[in-house]
């Protein structure tokens, strides 16, 4: 299969890009509507995957990016060891999701939902990057706002906040009194 | 309750629950219990069996705990007690805000646990160029602007950590004398001419050059051999030679 020139120009500028390019960015840059950029990028990863490739393109914190596949994993963390970080612990799992879907939100929300203090969860978030203080609430104490960063999404593998799993149910949840939200719950069954 | 059975059945420790709600589900699962009927009694005594194991294995219990194991005891002696209703008052469930607590819980435990999956897939998975890159070297710069008081107190961390020794250097005191200065300004600064005083100093000028030229310009003014201009405070310093330097010296 011989790649056309749109898909080429898409490839060049996603590898030699430094951030993640975002659909809009590559229609601007090769004068191309967003239906072509999406069938350009399909293309790429059809020749990806017939020539047998390690690479694919894939969409990422707001953005495309050259990703190698999962296969190589155990070959390519080679090159980072002993600077790459470990898997975060369950506490700052639980602690990320409740950020994720409540940002901003303070330390107290987040406590409240988990039922126990959080601050060494929190502590590790904000050190790896994965959350950020992004203000203040103005309440009494004026207590610290937190929400998650680009880093969050690239960790994660999400394009943007909405490809959380169930988002929209999640943040209506949130908003639920105690006898509404009886008649919602989303993992009655599988518990 | 038998203690002989706390020593044996409970040997579970606090430490593996995320905290008072999930050893609370735990239960529930265990006992195969309804989250909607959750028969108090029950739920309270297990909740205590597990408190007071953990104190015997002399483990720290999370204050958390004891506000839980108190809210549930609180439940179990309402619930024993007969209940007055007076007209037009609603009682309010007691289980409900419990039961609304587990559920948020849960459902974020759920989440918790997807998106541990996703970290499994994404830890395997390289993009370039990207935000990965953080870790890739050993120091990623930060744009002006961009350092949050985290960078900041990272930073000095990494002062403080490790090495305590920290590096000496001898410093040599260097002299510059107002005579020296004025030799130097003699030749440079011609008649006719306006010269500022950041001209004079030269780029990135140590502090002793500063001081040095500062006080020389004050002698040059006093003696009246230049004239000195500056239009507003902390604007830059504007020179000119006079007649009377060539006349003097």
């Amino acid at each position: 299969m011989i790649l056309d020139r749109l898909a080429r120009e898409v490839e060049a500028l996603i590898f030699a890009s430094e951030r993640p390019l975002s659909i809009e960015q590559l229609c601007e840059y090769t004068g191309s509507g967003e239906d072509s950029i999406h069938q350009a990028l399909d293309r790429l990863n059809k020749s990806f995957l017939d020539q047998q490739h390690a690479l694919t393109i894939v969409e990422v914190a707001g953005g495309f990016r050259i990703a190698t596949d999962r296969e190589f994993g155990d070959v390519v963390s080679q090159l980072f060891e002993g600077r790459k970080p470990g898997k975060l612990s369950r506490a700052a799992l639980e602690t990320m999701a409740v950020i994720a879907y409540s940002q901003p939100c303070t330390r107290i929300a987040i406590e409240s939902i988990r039922g126990v203090n959080c601050d060494s969860a929190i502590r590790t978030l904000l050190e790896r990057d994965m959350i950020r203080i992004s203000g203040r609430m103005e309440t009494p104490g004026r207590p610290l706002l937190y929400s998650t960063t680009t880093a969050f999404l690239e960790y994660f593998g999400l394009s943007n906040l909405d490809h959380l799993p169930r988002f929209d149910e999640i943040e209506e949840l949130l908003g639920m009194s105690s006898s509404e939200m009886e008649e919602r719950d989303l993992f009655g069954s599988g518990d | 309750m038998e203690n002989t059975a706390l020593g044996n059945s409970y040997r579970i420790e606090l430490d593996a629950f995320e905290g008072p709600l999930d050893l609370l589900l735990y239960l529930l699962r265990r006992d195969e219990i309804d989250i909607y009927d959750i028969p108090v009694a029950h739920v309270a005594d297990q909740f205590l069996n597990y408190i007071r194991a953990a104190r015997e294995l002399d483990l720290d219990i999370a204050s958390e705990y004891l506000v839980m194991a108190a809210t549930l005891t609180k439940m179990k002696s309402k619930a024993l007690l007969p209940s007055h209703k007076y007209d037009g008052e609603e009682e309010a469930d007691p289980g409900a805000e419990l039961r609304r607590q587990l559920i948020l819980y849960r459902t974020f435990r759920v989440i918790a646990e997807e998106l541990q999956r996703s970290e499994e897939t994404w830890t395997e998975i390289y993009t370039s160029p990207g935000e990965r890159e953080r870790w890739s070297s050993d120091s990623f710069e930060i744009e002006p602007g961009q350092a949050t008081l985290l960078d900041l107190l990272k930073a000095l961390n990494s002062l403080t950590e490790g090495e305590a020794e920290l590096p000496s250097q001898r410093i040599q005191r260097t002299l510059l004398t107002i005579s020296e200065c004025i030799d130097s300004l003699e030749s440079r600064i011609v008649p006719g001419k306006i010269f500022s005083f950041r001209e004079i100093i030269g780029p990135e000028p140590a502090r002793l050059r500063i001081v040095s030229y500062f006080i020389t310009i004050l002698e040059l003014v006093r003696r009246g051999w230049i004239y000195c201009h500056q239009a507003y405070p902390f604007s830059e310093i504007e020179l000119q030679r006079t007649e009377r330097w060539s006349v003097d010296s």
